[in-house]
């Protein structure tokens, strides 16, 4: 720390993992937003825009958050080039990310969005309990990818980085 | 069913704002090449910004737009409070101004008034957001839409207000023009997420109730919500591409100022005077 000096590091820095993890994470769940938002409001129409019945707090949490996934997407964009710009991506770990992030929005909008705070449902007139199963399960799904793909990353790490 | 309250153009008011836009947009485009001719780097681009973002406000007041009534006042409200402002001020209009100008009187004077302690309040971005946010909200909650439609004054004063808090808004989050007080990119943007929200809020709410004293077709009611929605959403993640790019230039030139030990830094709680010896 002291008088050694470091090992000349060349162009690209030591990974950042963790850094890595988080912003693929914050992209994950901001592109799993917009697919929602695409998929089901404007192609397949199953969602209502606004539902007369909405609560003033639930009208506030929905502006909130679609507000927030508009943001992060930007946001996680500039931080993943930021990453890349000095090479300091962690390739396995992103990926984890990733799915991490896709999983963990689609499982928090299918428990506390559609069921918690009853924003919405994910289709109007008939009986919704096959696609919540079908929603909960496909964000699980994701969301346990994601995690195996951490442990996977996390014990092959380049040059034993210990930490994660 | 299309020119309904007699609401597609605004008359006198139109015409005034088009010749002041003509003017001002006459005046940046001599300036700037002024600077160009001096030698000075000015990117065509803010020209551009300026020409365009003046053309569709003048466009938007005057002309009758598309949609029913509550859709095409939807359109105008997207271009004259959002839209235009932020191509007006990604124009960089006040740095402009200040470079052209030979010291002087003139300067001496713009100068004092963009660093006087009331310009550098109302660019306290959550003040400037509660100034938009809540004219808009004023605009549709009350009587006051179905008010402008029978009192052309009236009518053109919230034009103005729309335009000025609009502008006051974009130009205190963006912060590109050189102001006394900077404010850090949490509170930027944390205002940006807030005044989203509230947008996103009243534009839902707008969708089930329409401005009191106001009689729009539901189909109409719908479209223009859900314009002011998505719309509004488009106008946000390009002020957060504003915000976010500020941030990486910054960050890229602290980067390059720490030299070839780049990344291992960023976390490392080092002296200051610790020299990169390559």
């Amino acid at each position: 720390m002291t008088s050694e000096p470091t090992p000349a590091a060349p162009r690209e820095g030591r990974l950042q993992p963790r850094r890595s993890l988080a912003v693929c994470a914050l992209i994950g769940a901001a592109v799993m937003a917009a697919v929602d938002e695409i998929v089901f409001h404007q192609v397949l129409h199953w969602h209502h825009f606004y539902d007369r019945s909405t609560p003033g707090i639930a009208l506030l949490s929905d502006g909130l958050l679609h507000t927030g996934e508009l943001l992060a997407l930007v946001a996680g964009f500039f931080l993943f080039a930021d990453l890349r710009r000095r090479n300091t991506l962690a390739p396995a770990h992103a990926r984890a990310g990733f799915f991490l992030g896709l999983g963990g929005f689609q499982l928090f909008d299918g428990v506390v969005d559609h069921k918690l705070l009853r924003l919405h449902q994910i289709r109007y007139g008939v009986d919704v309990t096959p696609y919540d199963w079908g929603w909960n399960l496909a964000g699980l799904v994701f969301l346990l990818v994601g995690i195996s793909l951490t442990v996977h990353a996390t014990r092959h790490a380049p040059d034993g980085t210990a930490r994660t | 069913m299309t020119l309904p309250h007699g609401h597609s153009g605004t008359g006198e008011f139109g015409a005034a704002l088009a010749a002041a836009v003509t003017l001002a947009a006459l005046a940046y485009l001599a300036a700037a090449a002024r600077l160009r001719r001096r030698g000075d780097i000015w990117p065509p681009l803010r020209d551009a910004s300026f020409t365009v973002g003046g053309a569709t406000l003048v466009y938007a007041v005057n002309a009758p737009l598309p949609g029913g009534p509550f859709t095409a006042h939807m359109t105008r409200h997207l271009i004259v409070a959002m839209t235009a402002p932020l191509l007006l001020v990604l124009a960089r209009p006040l740095t402009l101004t200040l470079r052209s100008l030979s010291p002087g009187p003139t300067r001496g004077t713009l100068l004092a008034v963009a660093h006087s302690r009331p310009a550098t309040w109302l660019l306290f971005p959550p003040l400037a957001a509660v100034l938009d946010l809540g004219g808009l909200w004023l605009l549709h909650g009350t009587r006051l839409l179905a008010t402008t439609h029978h009192e052309p004054l009236l009518d053109a004063a919230t034009h103005t207000h729309v335009l000025a808090a609009g502008s006051l808004f974009t130009f205190s989050v963006c912060q590109l023009d050189p102001v006394r007080r900077r404010w850090s990119l949490a509170v930027r943007g944390t205002t940006l997420l807030a005044a989203g929200t509230a947008h996103a809020v009243l534009a839902k709410s707008l969708y089930a109730t329409p401005p009191p004293g106001t009689a729009f077709t539901a189909a109409d009611l719908h479209t223009g919500a859900q314009l002011m929605y998505y719309g509004g959403d488009l106008v946000e993640a390009a002020l957060a591409a504003v915000l976010a790019a500020q941030w990486y230039s910054a960050t890229g030139r602290a980067h390059r100022r720490r030299g070839v030990r780049t990344p291992a830094s960023e976390r490392a709680t080092h002296g200051p005077t610790r020299r990169a010896t390559p």
